[in-house]
């Protein structure tokens, strides 16, 4: 980070400045698997020595290792995208009923909008549903003020902690003071079996702590300095948290505000306060009505933005209309369209599935580029790895259809593995594809098992992907260049009709990747 | 030190160096004493897709992002572009596309055409000269500082204000 050092000023994003503030106040273990908008946490983190950091082959793997240093008494952090806390809920309801030994903090990125992603689920429901306490910064220099004090109240209330982020906070950039690091002496990690074996008895107690924790998070929240309410111009008070406050001041500065930034456990008192001294309130927030629906069950008159606007990023121009009650206009984008780029590899790949007239279950990554026209050669994405389970699950429907599987290589071993030796071991048929980059190309080029490097560009033993598919007991396995037209058509050609399961890993590394 | 925040946005298409375009500005701002934010709008600009970089400053920033009709200084980086984003200047906006031309036929490497435009921005902005000459620096590593020095110059003293 030195060369983006200036005085005591640095222009940093929302991710980089959660990362610095994460450091400051003596992080040693980050866990993550990349996903816009959350990737530059961890790639920040990489660039700090005293920083153990690893991409984990998943965001359950990495919140296990990152919770598994927390409780052994180091602070850890895991950061992920909102479709990454998906595959690591499994741990984080259970983390809720453990807690913590050192502070633990879970940075979830959500993608308002869909800059880069497959939905727009608000994680902050998940603080609810896990009775897990949130943090939402509406700016970078907030993110890393609130990173901190997460640490702080982890440890202070024994619990994992949630901190929000959307993609306008951890892409947007903002002139930052920072400060030096120091590392908190932690208590040595100790046996705790009614603690950390969650077997029913031991569970049943810990969830009535669970429960007495969250009243006393309810109590910090009231008094937190990060619920604040500002008051000005009693007519209008809005309530509002994240982007939104900052859209909001810029068109309302005479109002009233009470801007939430600890939003659960929820500051009912606070709230009603707030709402005695204004005339009018006004919920506002990007996406659910998360705040919106709690507020009322106070008992509170508020208006709310048209449920339109609960579908997309919100921009500061949307601000009067959704104050004047007016629906969202939706208007045809007269954007420039992102595409494969004219040398990727894939493309070769797709022009023969394409002229085989394969339907083609995909997932995520930069091959799903190829379900836009002209190639329209990719036919389904729900989520990573389901290239290779939807072949099989539309083989049941149609079961001599002509249908492929295609995964990426980082994508393969997140989630891919799985549903391979589900195939085989479920006698499921057809090919599937792993399109060998050779790096995660669509979050930018990160490493991962099989390139043979670490996040610091460490080499490490190297996974084979070859080896691996054989020994999930593929019944054909084939490495072949797609980028060699006629070889790779004749070995797809020779496949698709076969009865059995083959592998083609379809490799040729990213030409946009320079080691 | 203006009082009122400058909304500059930034346009083009992916791999064209917009986002280098708003840093440097950014850096140049920061080092002048203001506050300031910085956000793109649309992902994935190595695929090609339309970038948009909205940079903002003054003594308090709040949101990153400019108001649809309050852009004060448009630098396109491709006349499609400059045609989509005409709509966010306000009636007073400078519209800076009009030296896109005259930027295209200076310039010898396409890839100096952010570092032209800055040179051009520069022109019209309250940031002092030593200020921009120190963001050059933060952000164009050793060898290639000497020519952005020279081809920012070139688009500085392209205007007469």
């Amino acid at each position: 980070m030195a060369t983006n050092r200036v005085k005591d000023k640095i222009f940093l994003s929302g991710n980089e400045a959660l990362a610095h503030g994460a450091w400051e106040v003596g992080l040693k273990v980050a866990c993550a698997y990349p996903g816009t908008p959350s990737t530059e946490i961890l790639e920040t983190l990489a660039k700090f020595p005293e920083v153990d950091v690893q991409w984990s082959v998943n965001e359950k793997v990495a919140f296990e290792v990152a919770l598994g240093a927390a409780i052994g008494g180091v602070r850890s952090l895991f950061a992920c995208k909102h479709v990454g806390l998906n595959v690591a809920m499994d741990p984080l309801m259970t983390a809720a009923y453990t807690g913590i030994g050192a502070g633990f903090v879970v940075v979830v990125c959500d993608d308002p909008g869909m800059f880069s992603s497959q939905n727009e689920q608000d994680t902050r429901w998940v603080s609810i549903y896990a009775k897990l306490p949130m943090f939402e910064p509406s700016s970078p220099a907030e993110a890393r003020q609130m990173v901190k004090q997460a640490f702080k109240i982890s440890e202070q209330f024994d619990t994992p902690v949630l901190l929000r982020m959307t993609t306008r906070i951890s892409h947007t950039k903002e002139d930052i003071t920072i400060d030096t690091r120091s590392v908190p002496v932690q208590p040595p990690f100790q046996l705790n079996i009614q603690k950390y074996v969650m077997v029913p008895g031991n569970a049943y107690q810990r969830h009535i702590l669970l429960e007495k924790r969250l009243q006393k998070l309810k109590t910090y929240s009231e008094n937190s300095k990060f619920n604040c309410i500002e008051i000005a111009d009693k007519k209008i008070g809005f309530i509002t948290s994240s982007i939104t406050y900052n859209y909001l001041k810029e068109q309302f500065p005479q109002a009233s505000y009470l801007k939430l930034g600890f939003v659960y456990p929820f500051c009912d008192d606070k709230i009603r306060k707030f709402a005695k001294f204004v005339k009018k309130i006004y919920v506002v927030e990007e996406l659910d009505p998360f705040l919106e629906e709690h507020v009322k069950t106070l008992g509170i008159k508020c208006f709310a933005k048209d449920p339109s606007f609960r579908i997309g990023e919100l921009r500061p121009e949307f601000m009067s209309d959704i104050v004047n009650g007016k629906a969202k206009v939706e208007k045809k984008s007269d954007i420039r369209k992102p595409r494969m780029c004219s040398n990727c590899p894939h493309l070769f790949t797709f022009a023969t599935l394409k002229k085989l007239d394969a339907i083609v279950a995909g997932d995520i990554g930069c091959y799903t580029l190829a379900s836009l026209p002209p190639i329209s050669a990719l036919h389904s994405c729900v989520c990573m790895g389901a290239g290779v389970t939807f072949n099989e699950g539309l083989r049941k429907a149609f079961p001599n259809g002509k249908i492929v599987g295609v995964v990426g290589d980082s994508t393969f071993i997140h989630s891919g593995i799985t549903g391979l030796i589900n195939a085989v071991y479920n006698k499921a048929k057809g090919i599937i594809f792993v399109l060998d980059n050779s790096t995660t190309a669509m979050t930018g080029g990160q490493h991962h098992p099989a390139t043979g490097f670490t996040i610091r560009n460490e080499p490490t033993k190297k996974l084979v992907l070859e080896d691996l598919c054989r020994s999930c007991g593929a019944d054909y396995v084939a490495v072949v260049d797609p980028k060699d037209r006629k070889k790779f058509e004749e070995i797809v050609k020779q496949r698709i009709n076969a009865d059995a399961l083959s592998v083609i890993i379809a490799r040729h590394p990213c030409p946009l990747i320079n080691r | 030190m203006t009082n009122k925040t400058c909304n500059i946005l930034f346009c083009g298409i992916g791999g064209q160096g917009v986002l280098k375009a708003s840093e440097i500005c950014g850096w140049a701002a920061i080092f002048d004493g203001y506050h300031v934010k910085k956000s793109e709008v649309h992902g994935m600009s190595q695929r090609g897709g339309s970038v948009e970089s909205h940079l903002r400053f003054g003594n308090k920033v709040f949101s990153p992002l400019i108001t649809a009709g309050c852009v004060d200084y448009l630098v396109s980086f491709h006349q499609d572009e400059n045609t989509r984003m005409k709509k966010f200047l306000k009636p007073d906006g400078v519209d800076l596309g009009k030296y896109l031309d005259k930027a295209q036929a200076q310039i010898q490497d396409p890839k100096h055409l952010n570092t032209f435009l800055v040179g051009v921005l520069s022109a019209f902005l309250p940031i002092k000269e030593a200020n921009w000459i120190k963001a050059i620096e933060k952000v164009f590593p050793g060898k290639l500082l000497s020519q952005n020095k020279e081809v920012f110059f070139k688009g500085r003293r392209m205007i007469k204000i």
